[in-house]
């Protein structure tokens, strides 16, 4: 596991904005879109960023180069569950690659569904800086790319879904005390009426495992990336501000303090670990450290460890494959090392 | 209450979709909804949106003959309305028209605001435009559909006064 990497440290707001995202989606004017390129047109595009970034380094660190055809299906999906690429980029093969810097706050998808999909990531909320970095990339790419454009569609992208500002901003929260009060539906139906959506981040419906969610915007015509930035953030303001009352109330209560502990003490006792269980104890862990009723891991501590002990990223790092058995012993020994 | 596409059968499937605070219903039957990917949604498997956009761009009041091909790729307006997916940039501008109404409807408005591109390449990428239209309305002036002749010249005169102030 790297030292360096973005997601070992908390950032602002870290007791429930677990991480910030931007991803905008650019295509180059001659190109048709991915979905109708030949094999030459896909290495053309991805020739043509290769070249482009070691002209122009974009100065965030060495960009690594991965080729989605060589890729290591365990590392590629191991990508996917850090949130680096999409399902279906990592199924993709011919033509396509991923470019990524050292501590993983940047990264980009060349011929996935756009010819690039530049993404910046961050610990916190932190919209406003993620945001800056993407937009310097973008511009500086764009003064020798000249990425496909249209002054009343804004960015063309191959789904009329991304037009306009071509910009998804997404905030990953902790939402442990609203989901447990069950105000999450109410919150669902407001957001989207704000042109925005909330969704699980881990499993299907209403209810997330581990508590996670994902805040986005979902309109991008029309709306300025700063407007959009702005919506986002004063929305997220007010699910922060809830999430944090109803934790207080919440664990105000004796029950709750347990939970939390005695989650901890399964966590550093456990011999076999599923990850599912894991997500679900580590959230009653995280929780009670925010508030304080539980003492012991850091929230540092645990946003490595929920990032260490995926499926994908355990095999990846042994550098082999594992039955789900073999994986749950390993899971429930890093978890008892990283907790002691 | 009669499917809203097929308008055959009995709509069984009442689907809502709100976006940008504009709310849509759909009310569809158990043959047209799968097909649209709703009824697979309950299944577990995702809604598939290719086939879903796909369907916001049909037009199913409108049978065109599809003799209208982008330039630059090929494809026709079915062959998009079709997959959901647009074929290149410059789709956008030789389908603008056919594409608004459902671009409008994903967003609930039209028109960009915010960052702009550089576009170098403002003056060919002009051109490009100018050329797929005159190639429109002598299309259209063929089929004389003259309604639409009027528009394309609008348009066509627009750009070229724009390109003069230059």
């Amino acid at each position: 596991m790297k030292n360096n990497v973005w997601y070992r440290h908390s950032g602002p707001e870290g007791d429930v904005v677990i991480s910030t995202r931007i991803r905008l989606a650019r295509n180059l004017a001659k190109f048709p879109f991915p979905a109708s390129m030949t094999g030459e047109q896909r290495a053309a595009v991805v020739e043509l960023f290769q070249k482009t970034l070691a002209e122009h380094d974009p100065g965030v660190g060495t960009l690594r180069y991965l080729s989605m055809q060589n890729a290591d299906p365990n590392e590629a999906l191991a990508m996917v569950e850090r949130h680096l690429i999409s399902p279906d980029f990592a199924r993709c093969e011919e033509g396509s690659g991923l470019f990524i810097n050292a501590d993983e706050t940047v990264s980009m998808m060349i011929n996935e569904e756009d010819h690039l999909r530049l993404q910046v990531m961050q610990s916190g909320m932190a919209l406003d800086e993620a945001y800056a970095l993407a937009d310097r990339i973008d511009t500086q790419l764009d003064e020798t790319l000249h990425f496909a454009f249209d002054d009343r569609l804004g960015y063309l992208t191959q789904c009329p879904t991304n037009l306009g500002t071509a910009m998804r901003a997404s905030l990953m929260l902790h939402l442990p005390a609203l989901q447990e009060r069950g105000t999450l539906q109410r919150l669902t139906g407001t957001v989207s009426k704000l042109g925005m959506t909330i969704r699980g981040l881990y499993g299907e419906g209403s209810k997330s495992q581990g508590a996670m969610y994902q805040l986005s915007n979902q309109v991008t015509l029309g709306i300025s990336e700063e407007a959009a930035i702005a919506n986002l953030k004063s929305i997220a303001q007010q699910i922060i501000r809830e999430e944090r009352e109803a934790r207080k109330l919440l664990y105000g209560h004796p029950q709750f303090v347990d939970r939390a502990w005695r989650s901890l003490g399964i966590l550093r006792c456990a011999r076999l670990l599923t990850h599912d269980e894991f997500l679900e104890l580590i959230s009653h862990v995280r929780v009670g450290v925010a508030v304080g009723c539980v003492q012991g891991p850091s929230l540092d501590d645990i946003g490595t460890l929920i990032n260490t002990v995926q499926p994908a990223v355990l095999m990846q790092e042994a550098g082999r494959s594992m039955e789900p058995s073999e994986r749950d012993e390993v899971r429930a020994a890093i978890v008892r090392q990283a907790l002691a | 209450m009669v499917c809203q596409l097929c308008g055959k059968n009995a709509a069984t499937t009442h689907f809502k979709k709100t976006v940008g605070g504009r709310t849509e219903e759909y009310y569809l039957c158990p043959v047209c909804a799968s097909k649209q990917g709703i009824g697979s949604m309950w299944d577990g498997f995702g809604l598939d949106l290719g086939d879903f956009w796909g369907s916001l761009f049909a037009e199913p009041t409108r049978q065109k003959q599809d003799t209208v091909r982008c330039e630059n790729c090929g494809h026709t307006f079915s062959e998009i309305a079709r997959d959901g997916r647009v074929g290149c940039p410059q789709c956008y501008v030789t389908f603008y028209d056919r594409l608004l109404p459902s671009i409008q409807r994903i967003h609930g408005r039209t028109g960009h605001v915010g960052k702009a591109a550089t576009q170098a390449g403002e003056q060919a990428q002009r051109e490009q435009e100018l050329e797929a239209l005159r190639k429109q309305l002598a299309e259209c002036l063929a089929n004389q559909e003259y309604e639409r002749c009027a528009e394309l010249r609008d348009r066509i005169r627009a750009l070229e006064g724009s390109g003069n102030e230059e």
